[in-house]
């Protein structure tokens, strides 16, 4: 393996050429054993939803509604500086009704109806947790294995240990949509899908809303198909004959960019196009799905992408810091995108993709039980809470309809089946058939992966 | 053509295999594969066993040797599990080691370089001087033979971009062709050399060290001021500083004794760290981030260690122990820094920069306003202000009450308070009542609908009056704030798009909208801007039949009208509506006349004051009691009093803007008293270990007793004679600059997981020769460049395609793609676009619009919204172009920029289709290709061959060969057909960019732009040969 990568590493680093990554060429040999997954579409929701609002039920709380959180609970453990400087941490249990769905009887909130006729595919995970208590951080963390800025995104990982299947879309695709809420977002970082130390051709491409949805995809006015063909063949026989003079295969390589440049910009569009998604998808995908840069349209074009054969699709979606006024945002956002999220995980499997396809939905923290600022009967809002938060995987071979870990009676603390964020990492590349301890890139003297040395595969979320 | 060497004087006999090359061959194996748990770092040292040294690591060979050629078992080693497994070859080179007596020597860079003289050889006609005796020797050791030397042509184009990231003119190159002197090729070094471009190609290299950016990273991502720390750089190269004072500057400027301004702001690379203010972040824990980023970034730049992985744990390779890393980490620790800081622009320690008049300036003023401080506090302005309340109130005029139809307070509701009307209407949960202009205002966070009933129409042809507070929300874009309307047609009062005025305030115009029923719509805007982010009073009289007036705080304010010329019959009486508007809303009032200025002036002014006395019961605030005292001294106070404060007023005014106009950088300051540094555990601020004083790592040479235990002595340690690392690493990376690959390819890396230097004796001949010269960069520069292995042609040759593809031998020049920011100023300077301003605020080119805005955070912070610069700003060269960090421009970061969230020493080269989009796209490529075109047609002669070659050798600074300009005359007609069949597109496609289009015809300029454009898409224009 290690020569093997060591290999790749030569074909693909610095100052050779790296078109592999976005050509869709695989420079691994193979993945490390067989996948489950060929794909994975990351739901990200950023600001950290509330896992006592959607996904991990306390009815017991209502008891201790508005007691300060007993001092056994919280173990001393920092808070951050919004709330360390409240004189109490009162108890705001959720305004919200949780009922068993599905043959698995999996529990959920009222306010994601959506997410409940897919409880019978998901694999809730109610134990996840991090090391960070803000944003910045604990984003970083989730989505580059590390919480301090320079470490290669999970897609950049995975485009550089298994390359993408489509040759004429990047094999890394990121798109960002925002808030519903009302309250403020959180900003986003393009650290979060760069490629950190490794060869900047395994970041994500962003694909946005509008006319062009790749960075200077379109010809410019007054320029059409005929002119610019013209252009690329009078670009690429005056590139051959000083390659014939030079002798450097790097240019061979720009001629084929070129090339792929070129029919990106017929693949991207026809990608973009959604004239021929039938009314029932948009129905499935809800009233939202027709509007460019929705969430919704967004998850209806992570479909079509992995369709294709991208390897990496990274939504973003922004709006789920619900420090004050949580009933009220909570139930924008999730509005926003309770349909579309389930209708992504129907749409695949009716497709039969989803069984090639994981599919994760998750923030970078979760809330707490206590109130940030006033607490009345109708309105709380809470801070963050890194020991314990919900996400949940589908598809791709992850056992559906099935929960893994358990939270205290408070959900603060973890009573059953930690889940690290080094774990979900290491379980994503593992139903791509990567072995998180084997994929590593050797930077500054090191042999780095995204878990770090830490991480193992959750084994039970596994079918 | 390569040289046909000499090699037949290599000896052709079959020599005995090599003795094993311990560093070579062995040590990276027992470094990448041992180390890991048999090397430096205790704790996690297995069996007690030690690889890293040869005391105990040679006795034990044999025993290594059985253990790796166990296949199976726990005897195996590595174990299964390690992600680093052998190879056969591994294995046998392991073997050839044992079997030859396990020789043993001490990894070369942690010992002080020697200049061995250059090994002589019989191709020393070839050679120019010492690096070129070392590059022949080692090529002839492997029989090959160098390349010939490029023609002047490219010999010129690869100088003139290695030493300015500039082409060179036509004129430069014809004056370098036709000079026949032996030291043609000297003077153009030389020439170039004191080019005052070379101080920024050479400050580009080192911005990416120094983690430069124009932001202050992390999480909110706000803007700062570093560029003059920037320009220092640039001017200490182009005044070829010493690299030893370089050094010593930037580490500890700021410690030298009575340090000067520019010594201070060299201090600033240590600065350019990334500061977080996140809300809620705890201070302690990023404090301990900006320290440890300036071990790391120190580690890097000049000891060429990763000396950041022993920060949680003793070093797995390299024998630094997690100690030595805190020991470190105490050099840094005593700065007068915050741990969350930067919303404001830059955090401190800060020092000011302004010019000699501006300090004048600023110390009168002070002076100034020192004593009128002083003057006013002898006045007893509160005593007074006592006197003045008593019976002030029933003095003071109430809002007009004539024909005033309506009157909303907003104290927490829409309530109509003259209750000759009807109450307004809310619909959902009411908003938040808080502090206003007068009581409460009526605070909007999100679209909502209020609906105030209206009295009587607003009516076009009739006078009224609209009177309201505002103060603007967490919005940028143009806003309405309120719109009477019925069917479309009515009024409509708003904001256009939010600017910053610095980096706090903001402000925003007025819009007043009229649209009739069929949809004709004439605009008035107001010329002055409102401060958006406080509350700011508006009187909208309608003098009738579209006239409109304006009193903004009580006076009056020009409006500018646009917009259809008819007049705009509205009336109606629908609600006025408050629908997309954030903000706060308060004191609404409905006239059906228009007001006086002073009526105005009542409400603007007196009523706050009024309503505060009134309620004299009620504890007032600072900006309560600031509100009445500014009102006293302003109308009431005695004469004198009052003119004393209304030139204090002035004078801050004045010096408010005197110092936002002084330039000002972070730089390094020592606190008192130094903090404290500790060991930290797993590296963690809050797991504090042994307590540890300031020192350097203890496999390095010692630090001498004289030197003093802070950054200054850490300086002066670094710049010694025989220091093992700085001089290597300054010296490689200069190498890296112009070969693409350093001597040690890891420029980073000098330690155990390094690579080992191709040319280890040359490397060392050079840094001892960088020493002895004074640490003279210019001098180092132009050895390398004047080497015979410089001027080599960079054409591959097919055998050197097989032996050494990654040219690490130096057969041939490197041929590699420019950086980021040439491939930008090689486009703008061949197109006569450039504007050479060297230095300055940076600067906000072409960039596609909402990248920032999708991911930035909001209002309140600064660069969070991308406003592109105009005219000569958006042809700066690409190094001065507005670095933020969680968004790096668009441009740059497709060609491998990096994001400068942390120090980089070399930056990848990728060749990606993303890279042909941009140069085929990109406003900025698509302009120059119609100035070259423009330029071409102006300047290349009549001929159409003739203009071809023009355009041709600006682009690549040599002209097309026979069967290039056959392509390209072919190109020429095709594009002429298809463009005079359309001339619509080409009228369209020379509209690109925003300079002007100075060819008249556009059949012409569109065609001769697609071929201009086809060849800055050449791999040979963005290609160093």
């Amino acid at each position: 393996m290690h020569e093997q990568l060591a290999r790749r590493q030569f074909l693909t680093g610095f100052g050779a050429t790296a078109f592999a990554a976005l050509a869709g060429e695989n420079p691994a040999a193979a993945p490390h054993f067989k996948p489950t997954a060929k794909s994975v579409i990351y739901l990200h929701m950023s600001g950290g939803p509330s896992q006592l609002d959607l996904f991990d039920p306390k009815p017991q709380l209502k008891k201790h509604q508005g007691q300060d959180l007993p001092g056994s609970i919280r173990m001393g453990q920092r808070i951050t500086g919004m709330t360390s400087g409240q004189s109490t941490l009162p108890v705001a249990s959720s305004l919200f009704s949780f009922a068993k769905q599905g043959q698995s009887g999996m529990e959920m909130s009222e306010i994601i109806p959506w997410h409940h006729k897919i409880a019978d595919e998901i694999c809730l995970v109610r134990s996840v947790h991090t090391e960070a208590i803000n944003h910045d951080p604990a984003i970083t963390f989730i989505q580059t294995g590390f919480q301090q800025p320079g470490r290669p995104s999970i897609g950049s990982w995975v485009s550089y240990g298994l390359g993408s299947e489509n040759k004429n879309l990047p094999g890394f695709v990121v798109m960002i949509s925002q808030k519903s809420a009302i309250n403020t977002d959180q900003p986003l970082f393009s650290r979060l899908w760069s490629a950190g130390f490794l060869p900047s051709s395994y970041q994500g491409v962003k694909f946005r809303a509008g006319s062009d949805p790749v960075l200077y995809l379109n010809d410019p006015d007054g320029m059409d198909t005929e002119v610019r063909r013209g252009i690329l063949d009078l670009n690429t026989k005056l590139n051959q004959m000083r390659a014939g003079v030079v002798g450097d295969p790097e240019i061979e390589t720009r001629i084929a960019q070129y090339e792929m440049a070129f029919k990106m910009q017929t693949s991207v569009p026809e990608l973009m196009d959604l004239s021929k998604e039938n009314e029932a998808t948009f129905a499935m995908y809800g009233p939202e799905a027709k509007k460019p840069g929705s969430f919704a349209q967004q998850c209806l074009l992570a479909r079509r992408l992995v369709e294709r054969g991208v390897r990496f699709v990274q939504l973003y979606n922004r709006g789920w810091d619900q420090h004050n006024d949580l009933p009220r945002d909570i139930q924008l956002q999730a509005r926003a995108t309770d349909q579309a999220s389930a209708a992504l995980v129907i749409d695949l499997k009716q497709r039969g993709l989803l069984k090639d396809t994981l599919v994760v939905w998750g923030g970078e923290f979760g809330r707490t039980v206590y109130c940030q600022g006033r607490l009345t009967e109708t309105n709380y809002g809470r801070d963050h809470h890194p020991r314990c938060f919900s996400m949940w995987m589908a598809g791709g071979g992850i056992k559906p309809g099935t929960v893994i870990g358990e939270t205290d009676d408070y959900s603060y603390n973890i009573v059953k089946d930690a889940v690290h964020v080094h774990d979900i990492q290491a379980t994503l590349l593992h139903c791509l058939g990567v072995d998180h301890t084997k994929l590593t890139y050797k930077f500054q003297g090191r042999h780095f992966r995204l878990t770090d040395v830490h991480g193992s595969v959750v084994k039970a979320a596994l079918a | 053509m390569p040289v046909l060497l000499l090699l037949t004087f290599v000896t052709g006999m079959l020599a005995a295999p090599k003795p094993v090359d311990f560093l070579r061959e062995v040590r990276p194996i027992l470094s990448d594969a041992c180390f890991q748990c048999h090397g430096p770092d205790e704790t996690t040292r297995m069996a007690k066993l030690r690889l890293d040294q040869k005391e105990s690591a040679v006795p034990k060979a044999s025993m290594i040797l059985e253990r790796v050629t166990e296949t199976r078992g726990p005897r195996k080693m590595p174990p299964r599990h390690a992600k680093v497994q052998l190879s056969e070859s591994q294995v046998a080179t392991l073997k050839r080691w044992v079997q030859e007596g396990a020789p043993w020597q001490e990894h070369w860079s942690y010992v002080a370089p020697k200049k061995l003289a250059p090994p002589s050889s019989a191709a020393k006609k070839w050679a120019k001087g010492a690096i070129d005796q070392f590059v022949l020797a080692r090529l002839e050791q492997d029989k090959l033979a160098p390349s010939a030397e490029a023609d002047r042509t490219t010999l010129l184009r690869r100088l003139s971009l290695d030493l300015t990231g500039l082409p060179p003119t036509p004129a430069e190159l014809d004056a370098f062709l036709t000079d026949r002197s032996p030291q043609a090729y000297e003077k153009q070094v030389d020439r170039l050399l004191a080019s005052p471009r070379y101080g920024e190609k050479m400050a580009l290299h080192w911005l990416d060290l120094a983690r430069y950016a124009d932001t202050h990273g992390y999480h909110i991502d706000s803007h700062r001021d570093m560029w003059p720390w920037r320009d220092w750089v640039i001017g200490a190269f182009n005044r070829n500083m010493r690299y030893d004072q370089f050094t010593v500057w930037q580490l500890a400027g700021d410690l030298l004794p009575n340090a000067t301004r520019e010594q201070k702001l060299a201090s600033g690379f240590n600065r350019n760290h990334v500061i977080n203010y996140e809300g809620g972040a705890i201070p302690e824990e990023y404090q301990t981030e900006y320290v440890i980023d300036r071990v790391e970034t120190t580690g890097t730049a000049w000891l060429g260690l990763t000396v950041g992985c022993a920060r949680c744990h003793d070093h797995k390779y390299d024998p630094i122990q997690q100690k030595d890393f805190y020991r470190m980490f105490a050099f840094f620790n005593n700065i007068a820094e915050k741990g969350l800081d930067g919303q404001k622009g830059n955090a401190a320690p800060v020092l000011k920069l302004p010019n000699e008049l501006q300090a004048t300036l600023e110390r009168e003023m002070e002076e100034a306003i020192a004593g009128r401080e002083k003057q006013m506090k002898e006045a007893d302005v509160p005593g007074k202000m006592l006197e003045w309340e008593k019976g002030r109130l029933e003095q003071l005029a109430a809002p007009a009450r004539a024909e005033l139809l309506a009157h909303y307070e907003m104290e927490g509701n829409f309530n109509e308070a003259t209750g000759t009307y009807r109450h307004g209407r809310y619909l959902g949960q009411p908003p938040a009542g808080n502090g206003g202009a007068v009581g409460q205002s009526a605070v909007l966070d999100a679209p909502a609908r209020i609906e105030v009933p209206m009295p009587e129409a607003l009516d076009g042809n009739k006078p009224f009056s609209v009177a309201f507070w505002f103060r603007g929300g967490n919005k940028l874009e143009p806003m309405t704030i309120w719109s009477q309307k019925t069917n479309g047609a009515g009024i409509e009062v708003g904001n256009d798009e939010v600017f910053s005025i610095g980096d706090l305030r903001r402000g925003a115009h007025l819009l007043v909208t009229l649209t009739d029923a069929r949809g004709a719509r004439r605009v008035y805007e107001s010329l002055e801007a409102f401060p958006y982010n406080e509350f700011t009073h508006f009187v909208l009289n309608h003098e009738g039949e579209g006239r409109f007036a304006l009193l903004l705080n009580g006076k009056p304010a020009a409006m500018r009208e646009s917009g259809s010329q008819e007049r705009i019959a509205f009336a109606n009486r629908g609600p006025m509506v408050f629908q997309q508007m954030i903000g706060s809303l308060d004191e609404l009032r409905i006239y059906g006349r228009v007001l006086s200025e002073s009526e105005a002036h009542q409400l603007a002014v007196v009523e706050p004051v009024r309503y505060l006395l009134f309620h004299s019961g009620i504890n007032r605030d600072k900006a309560q009691m600031d509100l009445l005292r500014e009102y006293y001294l302003t109308y009431d106070a005695p004469e004198e009093l009052k003119a004393l404060h209304k030139r204090l007023k002035q004078l801050k005014a004045e010096r408010k803007q005197l110092e936002e106009q002084v330039p000002s950088a972070m730089v390094m300051s020592e606190l008192d008293r130094p903090r404290e540094s500790y060991l930290l555990r797993r590296g963690q601020y809050d797991q504090k270990g042994e307590k540890v004083e300031a020192g350097t790592p203890g496999f390095l040479p010692p630090m001498p007793a004289e030197l003093p235990r802070n950054r200054l002595g850490l300086a002066q340690w670094l710049t010694a004679k025989d220091h093992p690392l700085t001089a290597r690493v300054a010296v490689n990376r200069a190498w890296a600059m112009f070969f693409g690959t350093g001597l040690v390819k890891t420029v980073e890396d000098f330690g155990s997981q390094g690579e080992l230097p191709s040319h280890p004796e040359l490397l060392d001949w050079m840094a001892v020769d960088f020493v002895e010269s004074g640490w003279d960069l210019k001098r180092l520069n132009k050895e390398i460049v004047m080497s015979a292995t410089y001027r080599q042609s960079s054409a591959m040759r097919p055998e050197l395609k097989e032996k050494d593809p990654e040219n690490r031998l130096l057969a041939r020049m490197s041929r590699f793609r420019l950086q980021a920011e040439l491939v930008r100023d090689n486009a703008l300077a061949v197109s006569g676009l450039l504007h050479p301003e060297i230095g300055g605020k940076s600067v906000s080119p072409y960039q596609p619009p909402g990248l920032w805005e999708e991911v930035a955070y909001g209002a309140q912070f600064s660069a969070q919204r991308y406003v592109q610069s105009t005219g000569k700003d958006l042809y700066r060269r690409g190094m001065y172009s507005f670095w933020k960090r969680t968004l790096p421009p668009a441009g740059l970061a497709i060609f491998d920029a990096p994001d400068r969230e942390k120090c980089v020493a070399r930056r990848a080269v990728t060749n990606t289709p993303l890279q042909a989009l941009a140069l085929m796209n990109d406003v900025t490529y698509l302009e120059a290709a119609r100035k070259l075109a423009e330029r071409t047609l102006k300047e290349g002669g009549a001929e159409e061959q003739k203009r071809l070659r023009y355009l041709f050798r600006l682009a690549t600074s040599r002209y097309p060969d026979a069967n290039e300009l056959k392509l390209l005359t072919a190109s020429v007609k095709e594009m002429k057909a298809r463009y005079g069949a359309n001339p619509l597109a080409a009228a369209k496609l020379i509209q690109v960019g925003e300079s002007k289009v100075e060819h008249r015809n556009a059949v012409e300029l569109a065609a001769w732009m697609s071929v201009a454009s086809a060849v800055l898409n050449l791999d040979e224009v963005v290609t160093k040969e």
